[in-house]
């Protein structure tokens, strides 16, 4: 009755590649280990979901996925540098020109238009105005936002923002986004539209991570995995047969 | 769902023939209903029966002769105006497998609850992933209530399979907040495995995927 859809578009390189990393904060016995000992690869094309309960290190593990922070054991790799092996200058260049940052709350300055917006890192990136302003459109175009370039935030609704903060993310030379709860602050068909854009920009060609606490938003990545406690406890996700959608008639189907 | 409220729904919108009826309770479902004529016809002469429809008059004059066409009674109108006006009882829950085994896996020995929970979740997850599969993968049509249909119905499946996940989680926190606080519960004391303190029930996992968990 229903066929089902082909898996998701072809997996690239790694874009980011965790091992066994580490993040202790303090030492002796006041230390306080907020990750321990994760292994995460995430390749072009490919959006993980990230869950669990609140304290077990899904903004730790963020946050050493963009450089923001460095492990204390491990190796944390992103667009073929290690950053755990890098100066702060190195890393934030490096941090600069590979990763863009999704939050709850939009971020988007009200005093620039969203082109300007999203043309913004590519201007701090040395990028002339014009080219920059070129780039911004582009990475509008493909999430089918162009027609928002020249209006402000606040006459945006808070799921057009986050398009916005999207595009903004992967400007330019950028291939991996990290989002904390970025259906955070939408109701739940501004929040899906958000993740059908992420979804379909990963598509495209990049990496993605996804803080979410809501499994339906987890539901549109690749991979899900349950942090507890600072360590992967489960991985869901994953190719499934024909067998386990709507033709198949599992459990969710008895009522048929 | 019965098809009896579909019909008296459909019904009172035209009147139809029997395949007319089947094809547009399938088309305004999203197709996830699919149904045989014998059930359409069964359900109509039910309703014939029951006062609430009556073949259209004047039916058989034209040139398809062979087909006829059902009207609802002004009994069969009243019910269609009750059935939009009524919540849908939610009644007493099915008994539900997973409540069942995991009731039973709390007290159960040598169970560990977080396991059952886990591996739970994993199939819940994947289905959730399935449904979200096919709503991105969903062609747009020219016959745009049907799209909509089609995706409020896979909707519902999604917030059902989440509210599963979330049940879970909740689950696997009582449980964790339970076993902070011990309390003595019956055991088979022939049980050697059971013995020893700090036994199964506290292991914790490790970070290998469960059986059948999957990878791309
Ligand atoms: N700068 C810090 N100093 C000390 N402890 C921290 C610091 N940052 C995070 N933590 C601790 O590390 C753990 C994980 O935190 P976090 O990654 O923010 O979790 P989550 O995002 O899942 O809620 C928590 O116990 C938190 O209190
Ligand atoms: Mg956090």
């Amino acid at each position: 009755m229903i066929a089902a859809p082909d898996s998701p578009g072809l997996v690239g390189p790694v874009v980011l590649s965790m091992k066994m990393a580490h993040r202790t904060h303090g030492e002796g016995a006041t230390a306080v280990h907020a990750l321990r000992g994760v292994d995460l690869e995430v390749r072009l094309g490919e959006l993980v979901a990230v869950m669990g309960p609140s304290g077990s290190g899904k903004s730790t593990l963020l946050n050493l996925a963009g450089g923001l922070d460095t492990p204390t054991q491990g190796t944390v790799t992103l667009a073929g540098a290690e950053l755990s092996a890098m100066d702060p200058r190195a890393r934030a260049r490096v941090r600069r020109r590979s990763v863009g940052y999704v939050f709850q709350d939009f971020n988007l300055i009200p005093a620039l238009t969203a082109a300007e917006n999203v043309s913004l890192p590519r201007e701090l990136d040395g990028v002339g105005t014009r080219p920059a302003r070129e780039e911004a459109l582009v990475a509008m175009a493909e999430i089918g936002i162009e027609d928002l370039a020249d209006r402000f935030p606040d006459e945006l609704s808070g799921g057009q923002q986050q398009r916005i903060a999207i595009a903004r993310a992967l400007v330019g030379p950028r291939r991996m986004v990290l989002a904390d709860e970025p259906t955070g602050a939408l109701d739940s068909a501004a929040g899906e539209d958000v993740m059908r854009v992420l979804r379909a920009r990963v598509d495209r060609g990049a990496g993605g991570l996804l803080v979410t606490h809501e499994p339906r938003f987890a539901a549109w990545a690749d991979r899900t995995v349950f942090l507890r406690d600072g360590m992967v406890v489960d991985t869901t996700g994953g190719a499934s047969g024909p067998e386990s959608l709507l033709a198949g008639g599992g459990r969710h189907r008895g009522d048929r | 769902m019965s098809i009896r409220h579909g019909i008296i729904a459909l019904l009172a919108e035209q009147d139809m023939h029997g395949y007319q009826l089947k094809v547009e309770f399938e088309r305004r479902t999203g197709g996830t209903w699919p149904v045989n004529i014998g059930q359409i016809y069964t359900t109509v002469q039910r309703l014939v029966r029951d006062g609430l429809v009556l073949p259209a008059p004047g039916e058989r004059s034209d040139d398809r002769a062979d087909v006829e066409r059902f009207t609802l009674t002004d009994a069969g109108r009243a019910q269609a105006t009750v059935w939009w006006s009524t919540p849908v009882e939610r009644g007493a829950p099915a008994r539900d497998e997973l409540a069942i085994k995991l009731a039973l896996a709390v007290t159960a020995p040598g169970v560990d609850v977080r396991d059952v929970v886990q591996a739970q979740r994993t199939e819940s997850m994947r289905a959730l992933h399935d449904f979200t599969r096919l709503k991105a993968a969903q062609p747009q049509t020219d016959d745009l209530g049907a799209d909509l249909a089609w995706s409020l119905v896979l909707d519902h499946l999604v917030f059902d399979a989440e509210a599963e996940v979330r049940w879970l989680d909740h689950v696997e926190a009582r449980v964790a907040r339970a076993s902070l606080h011990p309390r003595p519960s019956p055991r088979p004391t022939d049980d050697p495995a059971a013995g020893g303190a700090g036994g199964g029930r506290a292991r914790r996992r490790s970070g290998a995927p469960p059986p059948g968990g999957r990878r791309r």
